[in-house]
């Protein structure tokens, strides 16, 4: 039990590691995301085939393999960047897809006599926008996006088999000196679960409220 | 071919529309239409489904593109600037200020929910109309009022009836003073003991004097409301005359038979 | 960039561990599956008709396994069940009870979802013309449920594929892993990258079309 506490600081050092990760990447995709999104609900068609195309590609390859690929490949072709912000730059690429996803789904799921009642009383495609659609993809927007900052945390697990020191990567070095394996995996499961099982349920009370 | 018993309307008529047609990809739904509305008068439209009565209205405030033939709202076209020769397709601010002239109320009534009521009215004031934050709520009060919803003046439409919901709509329309009222079937979606309130409010409308052009099944209201009827089919109107004419003496078959499908209404007020 | 020689020839050699790679993501991807289904269907029931106390038991399953890394899942099943009782497993046996377990998780709810939207008038129908509770759930319930949450599954199903590349943290060799060993033999990540993410894709769209033409089929609007 002693060892066990012990450990502790390391395993929070790597909790924080997987928290800045995480951040960084729902921030950064967040700002790729929504105005590609919004591009794909409402652009032309000669805007809307690449990111299309981008978003099905990205989304149809596992994060791990794309991880694989920044990390490995980038360097391969000269393009040599820090090992975190390689892992970021390929989370972010994959979440940014998901964004897109959301953003594109939360627009069209808007019932079409919405836009119609907003022409009708004379408003212009920006007022539209800004009052009418905007304020009604908010509220779809949220619930599917608060869980994908659950898969965020998540997928943010994988950076460890690139080296890079977050709660699995500690975890896994701790058992290594330690040889507790069972308790501390336990232990380490209940931490991923105490920072997500709060926003799971913020999503299902988010999806309650608005939809 | 319509037979007209029009009254010659005074001036440029409010709507006035030519040779209209509208297909929807194969499907002509309508094969050239005119009909003209003069300032104060109440037309019903009526006619069975898919004779584009619906498609009809909604070329008036160009929410359907309409292909061929013209729409004009005082003089003004409505989807295209004539250009030398050829049509040229109205930017999207161009038809912001045109549709404002003719406001809509929906079948579905299409409140913005997350608005209150009050909201609902006063957005279309402030942007279209350029009204002041303090004037648009006080026409939204007042309008509120007039339809018997004062107590729903900050209430969400989630938390209102399907009637209470289609009488905002209908003050969300008629507070932006438009030239036209366009009704759309706005009964349709009711329960049956909720379509007396609105119809109420629709009467009290005509009694002032608005413009309007109504498309529904209520026989019984168009009969009392309207001054003339129009009977669509096929994508053409076959009769255009005052309500006595088309359910007194029902001059055309289909109209007949049409007419004899609403079990209980009787053309003659007993 | 314009110094890097595309070689494709070296990685060609090796590409037929992409390709048993892939056959054994597929394995993988079926028996979790299938185990999966089993779990979710079970349960599903369970929460719905059974008793009141399963519930909360039903609900922390699914809350644990879905708010923790899949990795981490894997970890544990593999290295510290062994090491804390007397169990013995390899690593694709480990694997496929990982990914059955954690898929169970989630086909919970979708089953539960497909058959909470199974109209009470079906049901009823069954009733009334006298087959028991078992033959509605079988005849009746099922299929509709089923027909139902074709599209979810859809989904889901291309995410567990997806999901089998997790399998190549502890030396599993599918596709993921073949990619990387391929990549540490012959040093030509981009061009392995550009054979093996084509194969991900194709796979992916091909079970995707499978599943939407059985969608077609079957499937009711809702």
């Amino acid at each position: 039990m002693a060892t066990l506490i012990q450990t502790l600081p390391f395993l929070v050092d790597g909790l924080l590691m997987t928290l800045l990760v995480s951040a960084c990447v729902i921030v950064l995709s967040l700002i790729v995301g929504l105005p590609l999104g919004c591009v794909l609900a409402f652009g032309p068609l000669w805007a809307r085939v690449p990111i299309r195309l981008y978003a099905d590609f990205v989304r149809g390859v596992p994060i791990l393999v794309l991880l694989y690929f920044v990390y490995y490949g980038l360097p391969a072709i000269k393009v040599n960047l820090p090992s975190l912000l390689a892992a970021i730059v390929a989370l972010t690429a994959f979440k940014s897809a998901q964004i897109i996803e959301i953003t594109r789904g939360s627009f069209q799921s808007i019932p079409t006599g919405q836009t119609e009642a907003a022409k009708a009383i004379g408003l212009t495609l920006f007022d539209r926008f800004t009052h009418v659609l905007a304020p009604q993809a908010v509220r779809r927007f949220l619930p599917p996006f608060v869980n994908s900052v659950v898969d965020t945390v998540k997928g943010s697990s994988l950076v460890s088999l690139l080296g890079i020191v977050d709660l699995m990567l500690s975890l896994q070095q701790v058992i290594g000196r330690t040889h507790v394996a069972l308790p501390l995996y336990l232990i380490g499961a209940l931490m991923y679960f105490a920072i997500n099982f709060p926003l799971s349920a913020l999503s299902r009370r988010l999806e309650k409220r608005f939809v | 071919m319509a037979e007209t018993d029009a009254r010659a309307s005074a001036g440029t008529p409010v709507i006035a529309i030519e040779g209209l047609t509208k297909s929807f990809g194969a499907n002509q739904v309508l094969k050239g239409v005119d009909l003209s509305v003069g300032k104060g008068e109440v037309v019903a439209i009526i006619g069975p489904s898919g004779s584009g009565k619906t498609t009809l209205l909604r070329c008036i405030n160009f929410l359907e593109e309409y292909d061929g033939g013209s729409i004009r709202i005082d003089g003004t076209e409505v989807g295209y600037r004539d250009g030398a020769g050829a049509r040229k397709r109205r930017s999207d601010r161009e038809l912001a200020a045109i549709r404002v002239d003719a406001a809509m109320v929906f079948q579905q009534f299409n409140l913005f929910p997350h608005l209150t009521a009050a909201q609902n009215i006063m957005l279309g004031l402030m942007k279209s109309r350029g009204r002041s934050k303090a004037e648009a709520r006080a026409i939204a009060e007042k309008w509120l009022a007039r339809v018997g919803l004062s107590a729903k003046v900050d209430a969400m439409p989630s938390q209102m009836s399907g009637g209470q919901q289609q009488r905002v709509g209908i003050a969300r329309a008629v507070a932006m003073e438009p030239k036209v009222l366009l009704l759309d079937e706005i009964t349709s979606a009711l329960d049956p003991e909720l379509v007396g309130e609105v119809l109420a409010v629709v009467q009290e409308l005509a009694t002032e004097g608005r413009t309007m052009i109504l498309v529904t099944h209520e026989m019984a209201f168009a009969r009392d409301v309207a001054d003339r009827v129009v009977f669509t089919d096929q994508g053409r109107i076959v009769i255009d005359a005052p309500p006595a004419k088309v359910f007194g003496e029902q001059p055309h078959e289909r109209l007949r038979s049409f007419l004899s499908r609403f079990a209980g209404f009787r053309p003659n007020p007993a | 960039m314009a110094n890097y020689h595309f070689n494709f020839a070296i990685v060609w050699r090796y590409a037929g561990k992409l390709f048993e790679g892939l056959l054994l993501s597929l394995e993988l991807a079926a028996a979790s599956i299938a185990i999966g289904m089993a779990i979710g269907l079970v349960l599903a029931l369970i929460s719905l008709d059974g008793p009141k106390w399963a519930r909360p038991l039903i609900a922390a399953y699914v809350e644990f396994v879905r708010n923790v890394p899949l990795l981490l899942l894997v970890y544990l099943v593999f290295y510290g069940i062994p090491s804390a009782i007397d169990l013995q497993y390899d690593a694709v046996t480990s694997f496929v009870a990982t990914l059955a377990i954690y898929s169970g998780a989630y086909l919970v709810e979708v089953m539960r979802a497909g058959l909470e939207a199974v109209p009470r008038g079906l049901i009823e129908a069954g009733k009334s013309i006298g087959l028991t509770p078992m033959k509605v759930l079988w005849h009746v319930r099922l299929p509709t449920a089923m027909r139902i949450a074709l599209p979810s599954l859809s989904n889901t199903y291309v995410s567990l594929f997806k999901d089998t590349s997790i399998a190549s943290a502890i030396a599993v060799p599918e596709l993921a892993y073949g990619m990387r060993w391929i990549e540490t033999q012959t040093f030509r990540t981009v061009e392995v990258y550009l054979l093996a993410t084509p194969i991900y894709l194709i796979t992916s769209y091909a079970i995707l079309l499978l599943l939407r033409l059985a969608e077609r089929r079957y499937a009711i609007a809702r």
